[in-house]
């Protein structure tokens, strides 16, 4: 049990560490200790295959191209003018709220979850059949969300115009490669 | 709860304790066969042989002075070669020496951690290898260790891809992630001489895997990462006597660990050398001394085959390195890996 509270306080410290950090680096790094003692949850709520699959997905190689392109870019340099907009403002409070409801949601009517403490034994096997069968509608809708947000950040971070004008200049140096 | 922890701290002395210990003795090795392969003597100066030079190197680690540069990111800067260490030594946790085995009335396992998802956390654990690399440059605060840790790290990652197909790879024909399950699959012999190894079941996997662990463990041809000619030193530049020793360590135990994992997945890891049974079974020694003697081998064997490497292929260029990764690797990968899915499924 006690192991359980010094983890969530650590845990809480370095996401607070991960928004609240002037230094981009930092944060990234921060991102990365949140991610890691997650996984220690995990490990320690009796998930052996969650935590293993957050190292290394998350911790492993998602962390490591946030870290690389911050290194890449340099972001040092806009660390003091953080914009303060209302939008931002405005889009966060409501996805705050979106989150804290659908959790008060599962708390309050006792929804049932996919936890290790329901599977039979704590297996691979077992975690794979239930998220095949009577799980594979919420899988399959998680993994379309998923893509739709890698579509819509291409589609934010890319002009047309611009990718036009890539594409020619990638096209002029092929020669002298 | 007492008798438990002393078994797993004997395990991780035991575990833990060989490959450092081995050390001093692959950096011979090293040294004596670029020596060999060059036609030079190398170091035979001190002690038999030159044993005794890898000592003599500790001790010029330990008590050279320590050149703290006065811009560097101090936290990152000190933090990068303990991370680099640890994260190196982490997969050897989940490494099986030997079968498991009864004494004092119980079953041993001779690895620290046991899952049954061994092989995943040993990958899970590899995956964090860049870490150290990267805050080592990043916080070196220095153009070219900065460069050196980005080559490294997009190096690592690009070549993670292909080396994780080939693994999934074999998760499929093993069917489990056990990897005393995956060894024991391993035993017996195809027309009573070719050994029932993974290498003869997937060699375009091995292949895959053995160019990844070139890739992930920073070594020629595949070292990047240093690159004297282009970048001074690399992400190591400004780190000196112990700090870098701890770099030089973090390299070789990451080989080691990776050498290891393909002789589990490829060569039959602790299964017997072919022959060796016959041998094992007319002295009356535990089998599991034969075992370790018999891992032992393979990753010696493994250890002379990177530096045979090492001393033979020059270093690529940035970009064909980059192309033979994405262009040539993971499609053969995962070409490797669709076939292989569908003989399984059609198999069972």
């Amino acid at each position: 049990m006690a192991i359980d509270i010094f983890l969530t306080i650590i845990t809480v410290i370095f996401a607070l560490m991960l928004v609240f950090s002037k230094r981009t680096v930092v944060s990234a790094f921060a991102l990365l200790m949140t991610l890691l003692t997650l996984a220690l949850i995990y490990f320690q709520l009796g998930s052996i295959f969650l935590s293993a699959v957050q190292v290394l997905i998350n911790a492993g190689a998602i962390a490591i191209l946030f870290v690389f392109v911050m290194m890449l870019i340099n972001l040092e340099q806009f660390q003091n003018n953080r914009e303060k907009s209302k939008i931002k403002l405005v889009i966060s409070t409501f996805t705050m709220l979106v989150v804290l409801g659908v959790l008060a949601l599962v708390i309050n009517n006792n929804i049932e979850t996919l936890s290790v403490n329901n599977l039979t034994d704590n297996s691979m096997n077992a975690l794979f059949s239930k998220l095949f069968s009577t799980y594979f509608l919420p899988f399959e809708m998680a993994t379309v969300l998923l893509l739709a947000a890698i579509v819509a950040c291409i589609v934010i971070t890319t002009h047309e115009k611009q990718l036009v004008e890539e594409e020619t200049e990638l096209h002029k140096m092929e020669p002298k490669l | 709860m007492f008798e438990m922890m002393i078994e797993i701290l004997i395990k991780t002395v035991v575990i833990l304790g060989l490959p450092l210990g081995a050390l001093p003795l692959i950096i011979h090795v090293e040294r004596r066969g670029a020596a060999f392969m060059q036609k030079r003597l190398g170091p035979n100066r001190v002690g038999p042989f030159g044993l005794f030079q890898p000592l003599a190197d500790v001790a010029k680690f330990m008590f050279k002075e320590e050149v703290h540069p006065a811009h560097v990111r101090p936290f990152f800067y000190t933090a990068a070669p303990m991370i680099a260490l640890i994260v190196a030594i982490l997969p050897l946790a989940c490494i099986p020496v030997a079968a498991p085995f009864e004494a004092f009335g119980r079953t041993i396992f001779p690895e620290v951690f046991r899952s049954d998802m061994g092989i995943f956390f040993a990958f899970a654990a590899s995956a964090l290898g860049s870490y150290g690399i990267l805050l080592a440059g990043w916080g070196s605060n220095n153009k070219y260790s900065m460069l050196g840790a980005l080559r490294a790290c997009a190096q690592m990652v690009s070549y993670e891809l292909s080396l994780s197909t080939s693994v999934v790879a074999m998760i499929f024909v093993f069917s489990t992630n056990d990897i005393h399950v995956m060894v024991a699959a391993q035993q017996g012999y195809w027309f009573n001489f070719i050994p029932k190894w993974g290498f003869f079941m997937q060699p375009v996997a091995a292949m895959l895997f053995l160019v990844g662990i070139f890739a992930e463990s920073n070594r020629l041809p595949f070292d990047l990462a240093e690159g004297e000619s282009e970048i001074v030193a690399g992400y190591h530049l400004e780190y000196s006597s112990m700090k870098f020793a701890l770099f030089f360590m973090a390299e070789y135990i990451h080989m080691i660990a990776l050498s290891t994992l393909f002789i589990i997945m490829f060569f039959g890891g602790y299964n017997l050398l072919p022959g060796l049974e016959l041998i094992a079974d007319k002295i009356p020694l535990p089998i599991a001394l034969f075992q370790v003697a018999s891992l032992v081998v393979k990753i010696a064997l493994m250890v002379w085959f990177f530096v045979w490497v090492r001393w033979t292929l020059p270093r690529f260029r940035y970009d064909k390195l980059m192309d033979l990764g994405w262009e040539r690797l993971l499609p053969i990968g995962i070409a490797n890996l669709i076939v292989t899915v569908l003989f399984v499924y059609f198999r069972n």
